[in-house]
């Protein structure tokens, strides 16, 4: 090959990447909302699987917390207080123990409080409890360090530290009036009717069409105006939860996209479209699981689009 | 000789190649940032022109939503200075659509949920959705594309001042607890959690709540109800708007306008 012919493919090469970073620019934006086009989900992924068995909201159902104008003015109110500021502000208020950009409400939604999202007073009372995840009883406290090392992809605070107490204070204030030891409706997480495999392919449609709106067409999130934290959390990227959280499985996080997505509408997707866009969001990449070491997780397997 | 002379050909060419391609490219990008600058400039213009003549004998914006966009309270005109475009843009276009017929009355949606089994997300029947406003049908239905574009772009550009309106202690608390925390036993979401904790608003789909008269948002919760206003994505606000008593609506407007909130304006690219 002579130089000449060369140095044309090499021009050729620096322009289709330049007109390839243009176009990537283009298409990361956020959804244009003026454009007015077909709904690229099949018919049959939208609709529910039987009928009879779609949620209905029955508020009487469940447990309902204390009101926050009604935290008590004195020094276990101020301890609640504070609890409330960091679950609700983790990013400032816990900063040091966090190593992502969410806050305990980017899941526990709605201050720890909604049904079906993980609330804070359906797991207070059931600790100490029996973990498959340890093999071991823990405690609350221990608990919340696993949320800090997993979820947050942080440093767990220890068991006398403010904040801990803080949290657990918190916890304690809104689980007033539910019973210890019993699982209460709307604990955790709903369960799953059987489905097919999932598929990942089927849940990027799923994901374009309902996800991509608030949680960005890359799903690194969108951050707020000052760009310092983030309005919409990162499904996945270097801010998101690691892959020893819990909501990595993707069970788990199909059981949580069933019951809390997208905002306001839970249980309007069908199990099957919740476990395929939780595939989607599970081959994406992500900080590594704390528990393996560096080798290790470069010896393990690749999550990632095939 | 021969041989010493060989390599030095190729990098020559391919220098000459990139910097040729870097050169050419910079002349498109400083070709492209001119053409967007007179864009601004002319679309300013046109949306000025619009919003104080109006258009075809229909009235000018600025006779109900006020000379710098600051909305009326009295005759119930919402704030349009510092808005997003992309937003007041959208709800132009679908003000314009307005499919539905004339003396076509719509009762409001039965709270039975045996009447409405919440199997109300179809995908496959998304409409672009419409907004029922008599008055904004009708003038909205004489702009064309550039003028809707135009007529946004301006009043996105323009500042305010709203000065907070002073409520009842308990109403603000009813409307802080709603706004913050929602009702979760019921599945409403917190208007925070995508509003802004502040209401401010994020992007083109959540537009602003603070700096909005309190009567406008329970006008237009009423209409998210009643179904004269339909026009948003996902059917996300239909959704929660459905579930909102009377004393919620009048709760949480009082809390968000008793923040007061300001803008000196300025241009962003449109």
């Amino acid at each position: 090959m002579n130089s000449f012919s060369k140095s044309v493919i090499l021009s050729a090469v620096s322009i289709l990447c330049t007109l390839h970073v243009a176009k990537a620019e283009k298409l990361g934006g956020e959804l244009d909302s003026l454009e007015v086009r077909p709904t690229l989900v099949k018919p049959q992924l939208s609709l529910p699987t039987k009928l009879t068995e779609v949620h209905v909201a029955s508020p009487g159902e469940f447990f309902v917390p204390p009101n926050v104008a009604d935290i008590p003015n004195d020094k276990y109110g101020d301890m609640v207080r504070m609890g409330r500021e960091i679950f609700v502000n983790t990013q400032i208020s816990a900063g040091r123990y966090v190593g992502n950009a969410l806050n305990c409400q980017s899941c526990h939604l709605q201050e720890g409080r909604k049904p079906y999202a993980m609330p804070i007073w359906g797991a207070f009372g059931m600790y100490p409890m029996f973990r498959n995840k340890t093999r071991s009883v823990v405690t609350y406290e221990q608990r919340i360090q696993d949320c800090f090392r997993f979820s947050l992809n942080g440093i767990p605070p220890s068991v006398d530290s403010p904040e801990m107490q803080a949290l657990v204070a918190y916890s304690h204030w809104l689980s007033r009036g539910a019973p210890i030891g019993v699982e209460l409706p709307g604990r955790s997480l709903p369960g799953l009717m059987r489905t097919e495999d999932p598929s990942p392919q089927r849940g990027e449609i799923v994901y374009t069409t309902r996800c991509a709106m608030c949680h960005g067409e890359l799903g690194l999130g969108k951050k707020t105006a000052d760009g310092t934290q983030y309005a919409f959390p990162p499904l996945w990227g270097p801010d998101s939860f690691n892959k020893g959280a819990g909501i990595f499985r993707v069970r788990t996080a199909a059981q949580y996209i069933k019951a809390n997505m997208p905002l306001g509408q839970g249980f309007t997707i069908s199990d099957q479209e919740a476990l395929d866009v939780a595939a989607y969001i599970w081959i994406q990449d992500r900080p590594k699981d704390p528990r393996v070491g560096y080798i290790l997780d470069f010896l393990l397997p690749r999550t990632g689009a095939p | 000789m021969r041989y010493l002379a060989m390599p030095s050909k190729p990098v020559l060419f391919t220098a000459a190649a990139l910097i040729a391609a870097g050169v050419i490219f910079g002349v498109i990008f400083w070709l492209t940032s001119r053409a967007n600058d007179t864009t601004t400039f002319a679309l300013l213009h046109t949306g000025k022109t619009i919003a104080e003549n109006g258009r075809d004998g229909q009235p000018a914006c600025v006779q109900c939503h006020g000379g710098n966009g600051e909305g009326n309270r009295a005759m119930g005109a919402p704030r349009l200075a510092g808005m997003p475009a992309g937003y007041l843009e959208k709800q132009l276009h679908d003000f314009a659509r307005n499919p539905l017929k004339a003396g076509v009355t719509l009762d409001p949606i039965a709270h039975d949920y045996n009447k409405t089994p919440k199997i109300q997300v179809d995908l496959t029947a998304l409409t672009p959705g419409v907004r029922r406003v008599d008055a904004m049908n009708a003038i909205s239905a004489t702009l064309n594309a550039q003028e809707v574009k135009a007529v946004a772009f301006y009043f996105s550009s323009l500042g305010y001042n709203f000065t907070a309106i002073p409520s009842d202690p308990e109403t603000l608390a009813r409307g802080e607890d709603l706004a913050l925390r929602g009702k979760p036993e019921y599945g409403i979401p917190a208007c925070a959690s995508c509003h802004g904790a502040d209401g401010k608003g994020y992007g083109n789909h959540f537009p602003p709540i603070a700096g909005q008269a309190p009567e406008y948002i329970v006008q237009q919760l009423n209409q998210w109800q009643t179904g004269a206003r339909d026009n948003d994505q996902m059917a996300l606000m239909r959704n929660i708007a459905e579930q909102l008593t009377d004393g919620d609506k009048i709760n949480v407007a009082a809390y968000f306008a008793n923040i007061a909130v300001s803008s000196t304006g300025g241009v962003s690219s449109p």
